[in-house]
């Protein structure tokens, strides 16, 4: 009776631990094992090749742009993926009214998968008679085949993601803004400080743990860019947007089915990911720790 | 006055942000000829529906989304339910419980949601081909639920940590076990955060996009997202209405969850957001 007890809580836990061990941890583990090997797609037999794929890795050209586009992509997007969620936030928060029906409008796009979400923009954006373009040209600027010209291929990709994301960051930085007591802006104004003062003294030092929280979440999926690039432009024109990801699954499904430097390149994007958000938490904590 | 203005202005930007969902809507009910046509005309009209027929019912190579509808379907379902029940009973006792290891499995899930899928996604496709699961439901539903499920015990965890404890206990002095309390006393007080996570899983499985595109390699067996990415390559003046028809299908269920459950969502997206 006592032992039936004991072991409850691991009854409890087990259809979970099985789940996560075999189809996340497992897999996890694995992935770094057949980044030593030769494996490829349909071969039985495959052997240990040492660090033979990281090596490989150093001189694929392909790789190095994958990452540049990939950083690029990070970098170009981190701003307007941190301030435009927050410009609306702050509008819908203090007197509007029907914030219910706004929220909703700016959400909507982040319900809808990435596919859909590529062609639309795919559709949009055609040079010839999508109306974005018509509409510029209507205004006199000029019109490029934006998608197939690398100076704006990846902005359009970029573009794409603000529309299809920015609603959920919305919602969080709402939440956010509801903790920040009412108080505080009262007695603010009552001192005499004005909605920008506010706004630098109260709102954004007190919404620090939000726009962490943003930041992290927006730079890790940021690394992982695929379904806009796979839909959009496919990596092109010439390597211009392909990233890491789309790389890794060209290399393992579509071009050459090697699945032991496809899982090289996997671990050196864990790797980037992991030290990057160590990064992250250490210099963002040590600010916030008065 | 100020608030008044405002309004209108947000009004006029929510307005913009959705038209080009709306310019989906309106191509998919176009006739073809008049899909292409410049300037873009915003009312469709004459409007049709044979779109939606085509790629519903007739037997052309866009008429896959019928079937992919099913199939997203029954993978999601499949994935919320797995997700739903085996996170709450794995939240339960790291919540309520007192044993041996309890704070490493709680840190290893944790730890786990910085993992990309991306990284496990060669090793996750050997394991499912020795399974034999490569283009089968089974296949999509089971690595779905593994993916959802390490936030699904994050969310529940801590919901259960903030439920008084003294219906749990007045079920224990009447007799019940742990699993009687679990099934008959905890979920039912769950509701709320159950359905959050059950919304969040679906949306999740129905809008994955990486994982079948590779796990599954029969056209019978493909799920939405997957169909339709494989329509672009038969990009055309034909086909934009079938492939905008679908567009707009694929975004139906979850804009019907949305519509709703619209304040479930947004505190499923607080609860399971800052506290991370």
């Amino acid at each position: 009776m006592r032992r039936r007890g004991a072991l409850t809580p691991y009854l409890f836990l087990l259809p979970g631990l099985l789940l996560f061990g075999v189809f996340r941890l497992y897999p996890l583990l694995d992935g770094l094992r057949l980044s030593f090997t030769n494996a490829r797609l349909g071969r039985p037999q495959y052997a240990w090749v040492g660090l033979a794929n990281y090596e490989r890795l150093l001189d694929d050209t392909r790789f190095h742009a994958s990452l540049w586009n990939t950083a690029f992509y990070t970098l170009a997007s981190t701003l307007p993926i941190l301030a435009i969620p927050l410009a609306l936030a702050l509008a819908l928060h203090r007197g509007v009214r029907l914030t219910t029906l706004l929220r909703g409008a700016f959400f909507f796009p982040f319900t809808l998968s990435v596919v859909t979400v590529g062609l639309t923009w795919l559709w949009l954006l055609d040079p010839v008679i999508g109306p974005f373009s018509y509409y510029l040209r209507a205004l006199g600027i000029p019109v490029r085949p934006w998608l197939a010209d690398p100076a704006t291929a990846m902005w359009a990709i970029i573009l794409t993601t603000v529309w299809w994301v920015a609603g959920y960051y919305l919602v969080v930085y709402l939440a956010g803004l509801q903790d920040i007591p009412r108080e505080l802006y009262e007695a603010a104004a009552l001192d005499g400080a004005g909605g920008w003062t506010s706004f630098w003294a109260i709102t954004l030092p007190l919404l620090r743990p939000v726009l962490l929280f943003v930041f992290v979440t927006h730079i890790i999926g940021s690394f992982q860019i695929f379904g806009q690039v796979f839909i959009l432009t496919q990596g092109g024109p010439g390597d211009a947007t392909r990233t890491v990801v789309q790389h890794l699954y060209e290399t393992a499904f579509q071009n050459f089915f090697h699945f032991g430097s496809a899982s090289a390149m996997a671990w050196v994007l864990f790797a980037v990911i992991v030290g990057f958000s160590l990064l992250q938490f250490r210099l963002l904590r040590g600010h916030t720790e008065y | 006055m100020r608030r008044g203005a405002l309004t209108t202005v947000m009004l006029a930007l929510a307005v913009l942000w959705l038209t080009p969902a709306l310019w989906v809507l309106v191509t998919s009910l176009k006739q073809t000829p008049d899909i292409i046509r410049t300037p873009p005309e915003w009312i469709p009209w004459p409007a049709t529906l044979g779109h939606y027929h085509e790629v519903l019912l007739s037997s052309s190579r866009t008429a896959r989304i019928g079937r992919a509808f099913l199939n997203s379907a029954i993978v999601s379902v499949g994935a919320t339910l797995i997700v739903v029940f085996v996170s709450a009973m794995a939240a339960y006792p790291l919540a309520r419980m007192r044993f041996a290891g309890r704070d490493l499995i709680f840190g290893l899930l944790i730890g786990s949601l910085m993992i990309p899928n991306a990284v496990v996604l060669v090793p996750q496709y050997v394991l499912t081909q020795r399974l034999g699961w490569l283009s089968t439901y089974q296949g999509l539903i089971v690595p779905e639920a593994a993916m959802t499920f390490a936030f699904g015990v994050f969310l529940l965890r801590q919901f259960f940590l903030t439920m008084p404890r003294e219906l749990e206990d007045a079920a224990r002095i009447d007799g019940a076990g742990p699993w009687q309390i679990f099934l008959r006393v905890v979920l039912p007080l769950s509701q709320p955060v159950l359905g959050a996570l059950a919304i969040f899983a679906f949306r999740s499985a129905w809008n994955d996009f990486l994982w079948p595109l590779i796990a599954v390699n029969k056209p019978d067996m493909f799920p939405l997202p997957v169909a339709l990415a494989l329509l672009r390559g038969a990009y055309s003046a034909e086909s934009y209405g079938p492939i905008m028809a679908g567009a707009a299908l694929s975004a139906l269920p979850l804009l019907v969850v949305f519509l709703v459950a619209n304040r479930r969502i947004v505190e499923g997206v607080r609860l399971g957001g800052l506290k991370g």
